[in-house]
């Protein structure tokens, strides 16, 4: 190896080394952090539905047959179209597809540092949004299995050659949920289902408003092969309350 | 100089360059605000929201039906007196839909453009186009004031943007008079709204609070999602031509319901108590769910007997 090589390339070696060092103290190891520690965002807390969309379609019970603005297949209209109106109040329509559309509070909280609870006092359900992958789904349930992870909004960073291209991420965040292994349920009060194959993605994220009201915001997308012929995409908005005094914890009927 | 000191100076100049790289982060320290950090919005939007189709597009919400609408009793009044027939007028007939609802329906599937400066390439605003008649917005996001309290009202009013968080925080002021759902539920010009834009991959969420001291008890919240279309183009505008379609109206006159008139119509297709369609911030949380399973056990009662 020839001096003169060694005296072009030790500049860019030091200066290399002088970068990852640097960015190696900006950047925190991932190790460290916990799902509640990198919180970007806070969720926790009391929340309420304010129902200010569909309001005939979710603070009724409508009727049988009303499938009005879901893009059901012929076998779930075959479905809709078998319910009992008996069964008004099944906790079937508290179901982790249909659950956020129901009116009701929310209690969010950390289980852990690797899971959010999240509570409904209508219904008493409670779904838990885990951040640990490794976690068996066990069972199909009502609330099915959710596996939760921090997403810098706009998406996760593009890569190339393990590399994210372009300007660092904003700070803050959402929350992205996928859900799966839930049993079927009720995507309305009135029976209109989701089968058992059907997953839920959800984005969750947290505004604040100029007059101080602080809003929860949760997209939806339910995607079922078998009873809808195209994702069903709703977005439920719910507000901050200071404490949990209006918690009235309503039982569905099993 | 020596072999040894040119390696060293060399090695020097390039730690200051990188330096310098990493100079913006250090005065940032010192006080100065960092950079927004922006997350592209530009692009064709397909609106995916699986809510209220029949009342987004047509026929649009029934005469009567103010469910979901924090209004006050001014705003029940101005709703209850609204007449469709208005739309008829021939001053009303190529009115675009306003900023209070443009981006709720029909569609709308639009397109947000860039407003590039010239000189320094910076982002400086976005145009959102595709709206129904014509009724485009531009979001300023170069920082300029918002107009005097005395200027224009505009059916797209004056928005400006900032960037909170990777999130596009929208202030409309200077609205029209309008309307937040085409059954006439009012908005008045002293109306403020505030959006965010909020971008997950293809999807694009916006929420959106109507503040408005005169015809609402609280803020009017609503939420819209689409999904990111780049096969979209953008439709033809509407051609209006403007007819006269009431040859009997007199100058002057205005289609209106009188002051006290009820509109029951809603209230007995869906079985729905009448004092639940006339909206009001009480109707919109949980527990008027109970209030009104019991109004609707008493309606069946009394009409039972």
């Amino acid at each position: 190896m020839s001096r003169g090589f060694i005296r072009r390339v030790a500049p860019l070696v030091i200066v290399g080394a002088a970068v990852c060092a640097l960015s190696a103290q900006q950047t925190p190891p991932p190790a460290n952090r916990t799902p509640r520690s990198a919180s970007p965002i806070d969720l926790t807390g009391n929340w309420v539905s304010v129902v200010t969309e569909e309001w005939l379609w979710r603070m009724t019970t409508p009727r049988k047959g009303d499938y009005t603005s879901i893009p059901l297949s012929d076998e779930g209209r075959r479905i809709a179209d078998q319910w009992d109106p008996s069964t008004d109040g099944s906790c079937k329509a508290y179901g982790a597809g249909g659950l956020m559309r129901i009116p009701t509070r929310l209690r969010i909280s950390w289980r852990g540092d690797d899971a959010l609870s999240v509570e409904t006092d209508a219904g008493q359900q409670t779904r838990l949004l885990r951040f640990d992958r490794a976690q068996a789904p066990g069972s199909r349930s009502l609330q099915g299995h959710s596996l939760a992870e921090w997403e810098p909004v706009g998406g996760q960073p593009v890569l190339r050659n393990g590399r994210a291209i372009g300007a660092a991420p904003p700070q803050g965040g959402t929350l992205k949920v996928v859900t799966t292994n839930m049993t079927e349920g009720w995507l309305r009060k009135n029976g209109v289902a989701y089968s058992e194959n059907a997953s839920l993605l959800e984005y969750w994220d947290r505004v604040a408003f100029p007059n101080g009201d602080v809003w929860l915001i949760v997209t939806s997308v339910v995607s079922d092969p078998r009873y809808l012929v195209n994702d069903y995409t709703t977005s439920m908005h719910f507000k901050r309350e200071p404490d949990g005094s209006k918690w009235r914890p309503t039982p569905c009927r099993a | 100089m020596p072999r040894v000191g040119r390696t060293l100076s060399s090695t020097i100049l390039a730690l200051l360059a990188t330096a310098s790289l990493h100079a913006p982060s250090s005065a940032q320290g010192q006080g100065q605000a960092a950079p927004p950090t922006m997350v592209d919005l530009a692009g064709s939007w397909t609106m995916s929201n699986e809510e209220e189709l029949l009342i987004r597009i047509d026929p649009g919400p029934e005469l009567g039906n103010f469910t979901g609408f924090p209004i006050n009793a001014a705003g029940r009044q101005k709703a209850l007196s609204w007449n469709s027939t208005i739309q008829a007028v021939p001053e009303h007939q190529a009115r675009p839909h306003p900023a209070q609802y443009s981006m709720r329906g029909p569609g709308p599937n639009f397109h947000m453009g860039e407003v590039i400066d010239p000189v320094s390439r910076r982002l400086i605003g976005y145009t959102i186009t595709g709206l129904f008649e014509n009724a485009n917005r531009t979001i300023w996001l170069d920082g300029r004031p918002h107009p005097s309290e005395f200027a224009e009202h505009l059916w797209n009013g004056f928005s400006t943007g900032e960037w909170e968080n990777g999130m596009l925080k929208v202030t409309t002021t200077h609205m029209k008079q309008a309307f937040l759902q085409r059954n006439g539920i009012p908005s008045s010009p002293y109306a403020v709204m505030t959006e965010y834009f909020i971008r997950h991959g293809n999807l694009l969420m916006m929420i959106s609070q109507v503040d408005d001291p005169i015809y609402l008890d609280e803020p009017m919240v609503r939420t819209q999602t689409w999904r990111w279309n780049p096969n979209q183009r953008e439709q033809p505008i509407g051609q209006v031509e403007i007819a006269e379609e009431l040859p009997d109206l007199k100058p002057g006159d205005v289609p209106h319901y009188p002051l006290g008139t009820r509109h029951p119509e809603y209230a007995d297709a869906n079985g729905l108590p009448f004092e639940a369609t006339l909206g009001g911030k009480e109707t919109l949380y949980p527990e008027y769910v109970d209030k009104l399973k019991e109004m609707m056990r008493a309606g069946e009662k009394r009409g039972s007997r």
